[in-house]
């Protein structure tokens, strides 16, 4: 089927089967790399990308579903943004492969007023997996970036 | 293959009267999971992304959720919030905010997933699904509606097209016992509300569908020590047990005895 999706602001155009994954899109027809698949299951989070401001794991979201959806990738995040600053400020990271899901799910996160507190950071966080064991310094950065 | 978005609930029904093989299509977590792993192929998608009546939550008498309602849509309203804590604190235990973002009610219901949160507390809460096909409507207890591990009620050309929840009386209490890391599904799942001086406690995740033994129930003295271990361990010795990564039979039927005495002592309080 031919897909017409708004990925990072402008319309992507891809010829696949409904089976597709939205990951798949982004990466092969896209060229959109940030969301990458690490578990494949919905688990871990580094295939994160915003559907209309909301996280979702695009590694098991039938592509189809995203038609008429505002996607948000990594590449859509402008470099001087407040939770990408606090992340660098913080050194957030060590590898980094984790990170865009990280930022992309801090984002949303403040943005909507739920990083009131660490333990309300750890829970939002619950779903993302950073094999590196960062979590302290990305709590602390999301918690920078919501006051 | 062909992947069609009917705009109405008719158009649904009358989409899968004519091609029962096809596969509904909701929030798409779980499907997908099989999808990718190359555990389901199908011919025919019918998404129901596009109807919008099947997003309508409404609160002014009982609850009424359509199937395409989403988990972080229950765990955040305020209505649901305020009259229905029991059924936003079920939601929100799902899972992280990525899959309750995206998944769905009639989603979770028909999927009867034994190892799933929400199912225990709408058993909990009386509540009722709506199915429809080409046939008519029906209403059915979710209690009656999951039969087993990935089975229910519903015909092969059935829709559920919303969950009504009956106005709560008394307070309600959602445990979940995670063994391994936030995001996991449950090792355990007690639901418990109160209704006119009556407890209905549910029991998920643990066996092959949700449990609720009424007989015990009507034991129940509230805030009474004594009859909250002894419905506790009723309801550990009645239930027959999954073994799985999230705990052995033997540990949960210790849990169940312990999580069914703690919620019926918090919904006393
Ligand atoms: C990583 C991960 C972790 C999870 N953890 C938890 C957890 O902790 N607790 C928990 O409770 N659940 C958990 N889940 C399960 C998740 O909640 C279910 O996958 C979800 O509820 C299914 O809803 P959906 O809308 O995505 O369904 P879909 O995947 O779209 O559909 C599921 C099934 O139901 C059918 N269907 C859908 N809607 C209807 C309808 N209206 N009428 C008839 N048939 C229909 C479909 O054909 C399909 O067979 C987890 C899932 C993932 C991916
Ligand atoms: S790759 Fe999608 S959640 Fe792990
Ligand atoms: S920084 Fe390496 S996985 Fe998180």
């Amino acid at each position: 089927m031919n897909l017409a999706l708004r990925v990072n602001g402008r319309t992507i155009h891809a010829d696949v089967e409904p089976e597709t994954m939205l990951v798949d899109v982004l990466r092969e027809h896209a060229g959109l790399t940030g969301p990458r698949v690490t578990c494949g299951v919905g688990l871990c989070g580094t295939c994160t990308v915003l559907m209309d401001e909301q996280p979702v794991s695009a590694c098991i979201l039938m592509a189809p579903l995203a038609q008429g959806t505002e996607i948000t990738t990594i590449e859509g995040i402008p470099e001087d943004d407040a939770v990408v600053r606090c992340f660098d400020r913080h050194h957030a990271f060590q590898c980094g492969f984790c990170i865009p899901g990280m930022v992309l799910t801090g984002r949303a996160m403040v943005a909507e007023g739920h990083a009131a507190d660490r333990e309300e950071i750890r829970e939002g966080l619950g779903g993302n997996l950073c094999r590196c064991g960062c979590y302290l310094k990305i709590i602390d950065a999301i918690e920078e970036a919501a006051q | 293959m062909t992947w069609i978005q009917p705009t109405s609930v008719d158009a649904v029904v009358r989409a899968r009267a004519e091609n029962p093989e096809a596969i509904i299509v909701a929030g798409g977590t779980f499907l997908g999971i099989l999808v990718r792993a190359g555990m389901l192929e199908a011919d025919d998608w019918i998404s129901l992304q596009d109807v919008r009546e099947l997003t309508r939550l409404q609160s002014l008498g009982d609850l009424s959720i359509g199937a395409m309602v989403r988990h972080r849509r229950l765990e955040l309203d305020e209505d649901v919030r305020g009259i229905w804590p029991g059924i936003a604190a079920a939601f929100r235990a799902v899972a992280s905010p990525r899959v309750r973002n995206v998944a769905t009610v009639g989603g979770v219901l028909a999927d009867a997933d034994y190892a799933s949160d929400p199912p225990s507390m709408l058993v909990a809460s009386r509540a009722v699904a709506e199915i429809a096909s080409v046939r008519g409507s029906r209403r059915v207890p979710i209690e009656e509606l999951i039969t087993g591990h990935y089975s229910t009620c519903l015909e092969e050309d059935e829709l559920i097209t919303r969950v009504i929840v009956p106005r709560p009386q008394g307070p309600a209490v959602y445990r979940k016992l995670r063994t391994r890391s936030q995001e996991d599904r449950p090792s355990s799942s007690v639901a418990a509300v109160v209704h006119q001086g009556t407890v209905r406690v549910v029991v998920g995740a643990v066996s092959d569908r949700p449990h609720h033994f009424a007989d015990l129930c009507a034991t129940w003295r509230p805030g009474n020590e004594d009859s909250a271990r002894e419905i506790g361990a009723g309801y550990a010795e009645r239930i027959e047990y999954i073994d799985d990564n999230r705990g052995s039979a033997a540990y949960r039927r210790r849990v169940v005895a312990v999580e069914v005495r703690r919620a019926l002592m918090q919904v006393s309080s």
